[in-house]
């Protein structure tokens, strides 16, 4: 094996179990500023992720640097992170699964795309948005970035998999003046097919973002029936996932503890992961070498799993669920793919009996405004006023607050636009009862 | 060259570098730099007092840069052979089609005055002393009240050994230099009838062991962690509106961080891509109000002895009694803005082109006093901790966390409240500080942006915004 000497300086040196995760990257990104490249960069880089067990304790090395020493240094490492581990619990690596979904995810045509061709979109890009109304005084940014990225994963169990993928993104971002307002919008485009990147819908969608916001005000502050803009939705169930990690479950930091089985949620919200789905977040084994699969988080409101490792899985005295993720050095919990289920109605039958409401288009701030553990948010946002079920006058520098669990029980229904995020969501936009809005 | 610690190997030898730089720039680059790191990291994580995870970490490789004008190319890899770095430079040289301007034949050493200066290397003490202090602050912090449920305990340290080869001529230069800080990072959560609240304090320096184990506080700062996490149970709601804040010193600056450094950093200024492009000579702030950001403090967090280009760092003064004096100038986008680099230029790893970034930005101190401010304050908000903020320059719209705040009733601090976020543009707030304390303060965070997520520190001494809106589930502040 390739790591034939890693594994047997491991044994050398007392580890009763040894891994290691090999990642390698290359990518190539292009910036455009009036006209130019004004930035243009290449990478070429790897990392070795090595661990181990010492004594029946867990122990974990990583490095970038390749040299005659390197096993050494990552052996040594692992000895000294498990001398001082104290878990009661003991630990083992993962023999194999019965059976692991392997898919060709990789897309040749983007690595064989001519760099020349895309400069042509980019700059097309750049020119129709400069095009799209006389107000856009700057495109600040065109960006785009293709990346290959390969990983192998060894233990001492003779456990190999290997994963190939390449994905490439396109950023596109504006910004408008009237007189001494000023307004910017962007977005982001990531797949792994660019031949079916459709530009003029992509530069309508900033244009047409970008110059609806004008004349933006300040709603009396209130609680208003809220609809949420897809990626909105996405960006909070990332905090709402962490609650379902089996981890915090057991370290009684997480709301949903107790609670499985039980409806949490309003009956409209399905919320799947589907690692197992061919894009360009497919991935059919986790960070221990367990199999991942597709599964149901909630169904109709009622909370069906946890997401577990094999540690936590243990605890619990269940299966991991595949989502056993590195978290600094220990594995954590981590998920991709996750789909949440629309509905078939139209944006506009959505919101046609919402009298008076708001609808969040951006938000800014979450990161910083989330207790992820309470679920209590509040954060900075504009968006649009809803008038007798249609979109009326922009708003703007307003507040979004809120509790995570009460809003997914609030769900009152969501639209049929499905869309994949780069966070790796898929949804819909979504219409809450009610939502705290701060402004006048 | 003074280094306090055993010197080591170049990463790579001038006989490379300067080939490496010839081939990058061949085809008409007018700067060549090679940026190497190599950074050896550790941290140790404790779970309710118990050791969970422990690591070391090392980050090793090189980032080349090639400037033409106004364009910049960047590439990076963690392979230091000579193969890898000529197929990069030559990577890169292939963006240009002109005939090289010069040839560098020659480095001459540049002399790195050691600003902050470490005896005792974190990186050499034994991981035991680490895990003592982390257990001390759980100890202190569990015996606060018994509706803690988890506490995490975390001493990371890091150090980055950095060499920089550039030329813009002839003669290239070469920088050595070396950085080295840690953390006592303190997470306590704190649970009560299915209520859950957090606490998070994370005091770091760039500093040795010392400070950590005898000069730094450690235990009132996990007594005060745990103390709070326990009164956010019952805090109510935050209201919502505009009104008078009155914001604590130190972290507070974080106000100032978002509403306006970001604006003044030449990656926003230089495209003309800020609020405040074009505000040097004019009020953007209350006369009250002077700002420095100031990379040469001590063993700050923030500071450094020379930014990643080699420039020494400076004190740099950004407002002046209300009026924008200056920007923070990195190398490249000070070309767009015919300004020299003034030793902010910044980045996470090898793995990001630099470009301007702040360092220890702070309001000098003002003349009143903090208790007066509040007591001058009939109904508002007191602001004691922030969770963190972003901005968006171009429009100059920030926003930012309280994790820690009060009702202000009758000039007095009374009840605490959560879930406060308060929101405005840059030009605004700053124009409405209608007052100033004398207590600077500095408080320690990582700041995210294009060149990736570098230490920082904010501050102020406790000031008061006259207006600005205040986000919560509350109603309205009666």
């Amino acid at each position: 094996m390739k790591f034939d000497k890693f594994f047997a300086l491991a044994k050398e040196k007392g580890l009763s179990e040894a891994q290691i995760q090999i990642s390698k990257t290359k990518s190539t990104s292009i910036n455009l500023f009036h006209h130019e490249i004004d930035n243009f960069s290449i990478a070429d880089t790897q990392s070795i992720i090595a661990c181990g067990v010492v004594n029946g304790k867990f122990g974990i090395s990583r490095t970038e640097k390749m040299g005659r020493d390197t096993f050494e240094f990552l052996v040594d490492g692992i000895i000294e992170s498990a001398r001082v581990n104290e878990k009661a619990e003991e630990v083992d690596l993962f023999k194999g699964s019965p059976k692991y979904h392997k898919k060709n995810v990789f897309s040749q045509a983007l690595a064989d795309a001519d760099l020349k061709d895309t400069l042509v979109l980019l700059h097309k890009i750049e020119d129709d948005l400069y095009a799209y109304d006389k107000s856009i005084t700057e495109v600040d940014s065109v960006a785009f970035e293709e990346s290959e990225g390969f990983s192998e994963f060894y233990n001492s169990y003779g456990l190999k998999l290997k994963q190939r993928s390449n994905f490439f993104y396109i950023v596109g971002s504006a910004v408008a003046k009237k007189g001494e307002e000023v307004k910017t919008n962007y977005d982001i485009c990531l797949s792994n097919d660019l031949q079916a990147f459709d530009e003029k819908a992509f530069v309508n969608g900033i244009g047409e973002g970008l110059i609806k916001k004008f004349g933006g005000t300040q709603c009396d502050a209130g609680k208003y029936p809220t609809v949420l803009k897809d990626d909105i939705f996405s960006h909070l169930l990332g905090y709402f996932l962490e609650s379902v990690s089996s981890d915090e479950i057991q370290r009684h930091s997480s709301c949903l503890e107790g609670k499985l089985g039980q409806k949490i949620a309003s009956s409209k919200l399905t919320i799947s992961e589907k690692p197992l789905q061919k894009n360009v977040f497919f991935s059919y084994f986790d960070d221990e070498g367990v199999a991942t699969s597709n599964k149901d988080i909630i169904k109709k409101g009622v909370l069906k799993t946890y997401l577990y490792n094999r540690e936590t899985a243990k605890k619990d005295g269940v299966e991991s669920t595949g989502n056993g993720s590195w978290a600094g050095n220990k594995i954590g919990i981590g998920f991709g793919n996750v789909i949440v289920k629309g509905s078939k109605r139209s944006f506009e039958e959505m919101i046609s009996k919402v009298e008076k409401g708001v609808y969040i288009t951006e938000i800014e701030g979450l990161g910083t405004g989330m207790n992820p553990h309470s679920g209590d948010f509040s954060c900075q946002a504009e968006g649009f006023m809803i008038r007798d079920g249609k979109i009326a006058e922009p708003l703007n520098l307003i507040t979004l607050s809120g509790n995570l669990f009460k809003m997914l029980a609030d769900i009152k229904s969501f639209d049929n636009k499905m869309k994949l995020h780069p966070s790796s969501f898929a949804c819909t936009d979504v219409l809450i009862k009610k939502m705290a809005i701060g402004g006048k | 060259m003074r280094f306090t610690h055993k010197k080591e190997a170049s990463m790579i030898s001038t006989g490379l570098a300067i080939k490496v730089l010839n081939e990058a720039l061949a085809t008409g680059g007018d700067y060549g730099e090679i940026y190497l790191e190599e950074t050896d990291a550790g941290s140790v994580m404790l779970e309710n007092g118990k050791v969970e995870t422990a690591g070391r970490r090392k980050s090793y490789g090189a980032g080349i840069r090639v400037l033409q004008k106004n364009a910049s190319v960047y590439g990076y890899t963690s392979d230091l052979s000579e193969k890898s770095l000529i197929n990069l430079a030559h990577g890169l040289a292939n963006r240009f089609s002109d005939k090289p301007l010069f040839t560098v034949k020659s480095i001459e050493k540049q002399h790195v005055k050691v600003t902050n200066r470490i005896e005792d290397h974190l990186k050499d003490v034994a991981i035991e002393d680490k895990i003592a202090i982390c257990r001390e602050c759980y100890g202190v912090s569990s015996a606060v009240d018994k509706r803690i449920v988890r506490i995490q305990n975390v001493f990371t340290d890091d150090f980055k050994r950095i060499e920089i080869f550039s030329a813009e001529g002839e003669v290239g230069k070469r920088y050595e230099n070396t950085e080295e800080r840690g953390r006592l990072v303190m997470v306590v959560v704190a649970s009560d009838n299915g209520k859950i609240e957090t606490c998070f304090n994370g005091p770091g320096r760039y500093a040795g062991w010392k400070w950590f184990k005898d000069i730094l506080d450690y235990k009132s700062v996990a007594k005060e962690t745990a103390e709070k996490a326990i009164m956010m149970l019952t805090a109510a709601e935050c209201p919502s509106g505009r009104f008078p804040v009155v914001i604590t010193n130190g972290w507070g600056g974080v106000l100032f961080h978002e509403a306006c450094g970001h604006s003044l950093e030449a990656t926003a200024t230089a495209k003309k891509l800020s609020v405040f492009s074009d505000s040097i000579g004019k009020q953007i702030a209350s006369p009250l109000v002077s700002a420095y950001d100031d990379g040469t403090l001590p063993n700050e967090w923030g500071s450094n002895n020379v930014d990643s280009e080699g420039h020494v760092t400076q004190k740099n003064q950004l407002i002046k009694d209300g009026i924008c004096v200056g920007f923070l100038v990195d190398k490249f986008n000070g070309r767009r803005l015919n300004m020299e680099a003034n030793g902010v230029s910044r980045r996470q790893s090898y793995r990001y082109e630099p470009t301007s970034r702040m360092s220890n930005t702070y309001i000098a101190p003002g003349k009143d006093k903090a208790e007066d401010i509040i007591k001058d304050t009939k109904l508002g908000i007191f602001v004691a901790n922030f969770g963190g903020g972003s901005v968006n320059p171009a429009t100059g719209e920030f926003n930012f966390s309280a994790c820690e705040a009060y009702i202000i009733r009758g000039g007095k601090v009374c009840e605490p409240v959560r879930g406060c976020t308060l929101i405005g543009s840059g030009k605004e707030v700053l124009l409405n500080i209608d007052r100033v304390g004398d207590d600077v303060g500095l408080g320690q965070g990582m700041c995210g942006s294009s060149s990736g997520s570098v230490p920082v520190n904010v501050g102020q001494p406790t000031i008061r915004i006259s207006e600005i809106t205040v986000g919560g589930r509350g109603g309205k502040l009666q």
